[in-house]
């Protein structure tokens, strides 16, 4: 059964150049200067139940604007969308209670008290029974290994910590669903595996529905089989991580660790140079032809070692974009001459 | 800063006063609607004093008078105080003060060959001269609103020694700030501190009413306290309260205080950094 | 699960959470309670010394309005505790309604189920704040002492008295609850904006004083504004009337502004709403 289901999902910003200030404001009253901007222009997804799903896209792409419309808290300018047979945005109470926003760079507990202290709150406000309450914060504080820290206030903690305190403050209702946003910005690389290993062992375990917006490679490679790409706010790609670097990076990267006094003359014209730091060459090389350019390089060098491996995936996504962006620009540009 | 010449010396205030002017001026649009704005609360005491003089003189406003002020005296009087008070309040600047000795930004006044006395002056200076410009404009148009409220217009001597009046209460309401945020140098926490006096400076500056109308004994204890001169005393010599025989010993008398606090704040600023260095920033 | 019967949070519970995690906040920064009594207690002293001063001239405000020395005292107390309510349950939490449209944290507020306006509107109790509550009960009591000692009809206790004064005091946080609401929500349309709690002040200001002394002149058109369109003269003047009871010539009067009083502050609080909801539209339209 589809969790999920958006049609034709589009929201534009009109906007106007708020100022500060009362003149400025009455000034404003009169005349503005509107612009629309997509967020998020005319998106299509299907998400099953238990999927674990990862949007990916520069800042700004609309990634967050998503969430945000699945989350109920602003409205789209047109188009569908249900989660759990509830119209997010018409915020009925029982959809509510079934799912949870985390947002990586904005915290929702009390700054200044002890963790426990705002769950005791989203327990009257979510009207979790006692019993319940109780155990999902033992098992939560005991997975995160948190539990000495729910008595401390949230501001002595360090930014790791915090984030796995708003996960516990988002999961303490057993949501069905849950949105992450940029959960792991700002981490250091040990909270972010932490955080990591949580969210998949406790997926795996409830078997419930994520989806995560990320521009750390990690997060997506760590714990996401399909991967959403979006960009300037059309979904470019759909599919799992292995099909992106098929079908996005048609070239390898072979690294050559040539032998003493052997000069890297001529490498150029068999393929393209990445960099030279003697002995030490880095080519890249369409994936049709690595065998031919190896045998070649073989044949006329003296080498110690070599590797082929496929691109970064940050490169690889990188380049998605840019194709991505350069595709857009045509079809703009075909749309104004049209 | 021996070698400094004093036309490079010059140079250097002129440039800083030029910036923080600049600075003040991109917000003027709020500036002029907010001093508009300040002039509300007078209606209220317009209408507070009418009933007053209504009910001490069993009706005949016109003709009675309290400590010697008519009705119409005292609006005249609130709206001269808030004259006054232009130039006598430094919002922000002892706030501002303690919380550069708290958080360390007072380091670059150890680093740079700037004096910060002079500096924070320069900058007050700069940003009363904004509001000036701007302010002028509805202050203009409540007193013209207000005319008749007013006195017949002075002598030159009480214009002269209003004017100079204005400017000491600038300068001394400027240096009793500075020593209260200086004295963020001894305690971290002065905003309480700095809350208490605000609200004495309100209620002895005679911002909040004529300080003519306070018992003899009271008014007599507070005539020996420096803050009647913040608003008050131009005021006063306006409405011809001050007898002009004495305006001149009074203005000699505000000077003195002044003297006194530009000294206080020279010694705070001094032992203070010494205690700052002391304990190493 | 037990979906059922339990979707309705149990509202008076939150909002005992909110006030219980207050207190504990503020437990942490004691010395802010001392602070703030200390400042308060002054602020206090200064405005009965003005006052004092004031009726060292006249025998009371406005002539015939039957608000002399300790009768005003008895709208100053009424003023101090009315205020009190205000900064103690709403003021905090307005300042932050703002603050959360600017910043965007009201996408929190927004995921919750539960009403957003309760979910904002009493987030937070400043409990410091009711120090002045304690002053103004203080002097209060104090005044009333006086008057019961009047000459002219002096003052007694009356049932209808306890039950009315607090009620009229409740009429008057709503009414004044319900401006800070609306001026807050502004902030959607307006972005930040200092100008507009300057203007809280100012408005707030007129409801200080007895409103007979507007009834006069060009007082008129004020008197009938902050009367009828944003009813913040009624706030202390309604309440405060009813305790001290003002011998007044104009007596018979009373009856239908009372009633006008509470039609005023149900009407407030349903604008309030309105511009709540307004607010929140126009802000889930435009966030980013």
């Amino acid at each position: 059964m589809a969790i999920i289901e958006i049609e034709n999902l589009t929201k534009t910003y009109r906007v106007y150049q708020k100022r500060e200030g009362l003149v400025a404001a009455i000034r404003g009253l009169w005349h503005r200067e509107y612009r629309d901007v997509y967020a998020v222009r005319g998106i299509n997804l299907t998400v099953e139940q238990g999927e674990f799903v990862a949007f990916l896209g520069p800042n700004g792409a609309g990634k967050t604007t998503t969430l945000k419309l699945l989350s109920g808290v602003i409205y789209p300018t047109s188009g569908t969308a249900r989660v759990m047979g509830f119209v997010p945005w018409e915020r009925h109470n029982e959809y509510r209670r079934r799912f949870a926003l985390v947002m990586g760079q904005k915290n929702q507990l009390w700054w200044d008290l002890p963790a426990q202290e705002s769950y005791r709150l989203h327990q009257q406000i979510y009207r979790i029974p006692p019993e319940d309450f109780q155990r999902r914060l033992d098992e939560l504080s005991e997975l995160l290994r948190v539990r000495e820290l729910l008595g401390r206030p949230v501001r002595e903690l360090s930014l790791g910590e915090r984030m796995k305190m708003e996960l516990i403050a988002a999961l303490l209702h057993a949501p069905d669903v849950l949105f992450l946003d940029e959960p792991t910005i700002g981490l250091d690389v040990v909270a972010q595996h932490n955080i990591q290993e949580f969210l998949k062992f406790y997926q795996r375990e409830r078997r419930i529905t994520i989806l995560l917006t990320s521009h750390y490679m990690q997060d997506v490679e760590a714990l996401c089989k399909r991967v959403v790409v979006i960009n300037d706010g059309v979904i470019q790609f759909d599919g799992s991580l292995d099909e992106i670097v098929d079908s996005f990076s048609g070239y390898r990267v072979v690294r050559l660790h040539l032998a003493e006094g052997q000069s890297a003359e001529g490498l150029a014209r068999l393929a393209e140079v990445e960099s030279i730091e003697l002995p030490r060459v880095t080519l890249r090389c369409p994936r049709g032809e690595v065998a031919r350019v190896l045998a070649r390089v073989l044949e006329d060098y003296r080498i110690v070692d070599l590797s082929v491996e496929d691109p970064p995936l940050e490169e690889t996504i990188a380049r998605l974009y840019e194709n991505a962006r350069g595709e857009n620009r045509q079809s703009l540009a075909a749309a104004t001459e049209a | 800063m021996g070698t400094v010449t004093l036309p490079t010396k010059a140079s250097i205030w002129w440039t800083i006063y030029r910036t923080a002017l600049a600075e003040r001026l991109a917000y003027r649009g709020d500036f002029a609607l907010g001093t508009l704005m300040r002039f509300l609360p007078i209606i209220t005491q317009i209408f507070l004093w009418w009933a007053i003089f209504d009910a001490a003189g069993g009706g005949a406003v016109g003709s009675t008078r309290l400590a010697g002020y008519s009705f119409h005296d005292m609006v005249a009087y609130y709206l001269l105080s808030m004259l006054g008070r232009a130039f006598s309040s430094m919002p922000g600047l002892a706030s501002t003060v303690s919380k550069q000795i708290r958080e360390g930004e007072i380091n670059r006044y150890l680093i740079q060959p700037i004096d910060m006395i002079g500096f924070l002056l320069l900058g007050r200076v700069a940003h009363k001269t904004a509001y000036y410009a701007i302010a002028i404009g509805p202050f203009a148009l409540v007193f013209f609103l207000c005319g008749n409220y007013f006195p017949a217009w002075p002598e030159v001597d009480v214009w002269v020694g209003m004017f100079l009046a204005l400017v000491f209460a600038f300068l001394l309401g400027f240096f009793l700030d500075l020593c209260i945020g200086l004295i963020g140098f001894w305690f971290l926490e002065v905003s309480s501190l700095l809350f208490v006096y605000m609200l004495l400076n309100f209620f002895l500056s005679g911002h909040m009413f004529p300080l003519d109308l306070l018992p003899p004994f009271w008014r007599q204890a507070v005539g020996y306290l420096p803050f009647q001169y913040l608003a008050y005393f131009p005021a006063a010599i306006y409405l011809g309260k001050i007898p002009a025989d004495q305006l001149w010993y009074h203005l000699g008398i505000e000077a003195c205080w002044l003297v006194a606090v530009i000294a206080a704040a020279r010694v705070l600023y001094a032992r203070g950094l010494k205690r700052y260095s002391g304990f190493g920033g | 699960m037990s979906s059922r019967q339990s979707t309705r949070p149990d509202y008076f519970r939150v909002f005992l959470t909110f006030a219980r995690n207050s207190l504990v906040r503020d437990m942490m920064f004691r010395t802010n309670f001392l602070i703030e009594a200390i400042t308060s207690l002054s602020w206090a002293i200064m405005n009965v010394g003005f006052y004092w001063i004031v009726f060292e001239h006249t025998p009371s405000i406005g002539q015939d309005t039957g608000w002399g020395k300790y009768e005003f005292f008895v709208f100053l107390g009424t003023t101090w505790i009315i205020n009190a309510l205000v900064q103690a349950f709403f003021m905090p939490n307005c300042e932050e309604f703002s603050e959360m449209i600017r910043t965007g944290a009201l996408d929190f507020a927004l995921l919750k189920p539960i009403d957003t306006q309760f979910l904002v509107s009493f987030r937070k109790v400043h409990w410091s704040s009711l120090s002045n509550l304690l002053l103004g009960i203080g002097l209060l009591v104090l005044s009333l002492q006086e008057l019961a000692h009047r000459p002219v009809q002096p003052w007694r206790l009356s049932a209808s008295v306890c039950l009315l004064y607090p009620l009229y005091i409740l009429c008057g946080v709503a009414i004044l609850y319900s401006l800070m609401t609306c001026l807050a929500a502004t902030s959607v349309w307006l972005g930040r904006n200092q100008t507009l709690y300057d203007f809280w002040f100012y408005i707030t200001n007129f409801s200080r004083y007895p409103m007979e002394i507007y009834r006069r002149g060009w007082g008129i058109p004020l008197w009938f504004v902050f009367t009828f369109i944003i009813p913040v003269l009624l706030v202390v003047n309604v309440p405060a009337r009813i305790l001290a009871q003002p011998v007044s010539g104009k007596s018979g009067s009373e009856w239908p502004l009372a009633a006008f009083t509470v039609l005023a502050a149900a009407g407030s609080v349903l604008a309030s709403r309105w511009v709540f909801r307004r607010a929140l539209a126009a802000y889930r339209s435009a966030s980013s």
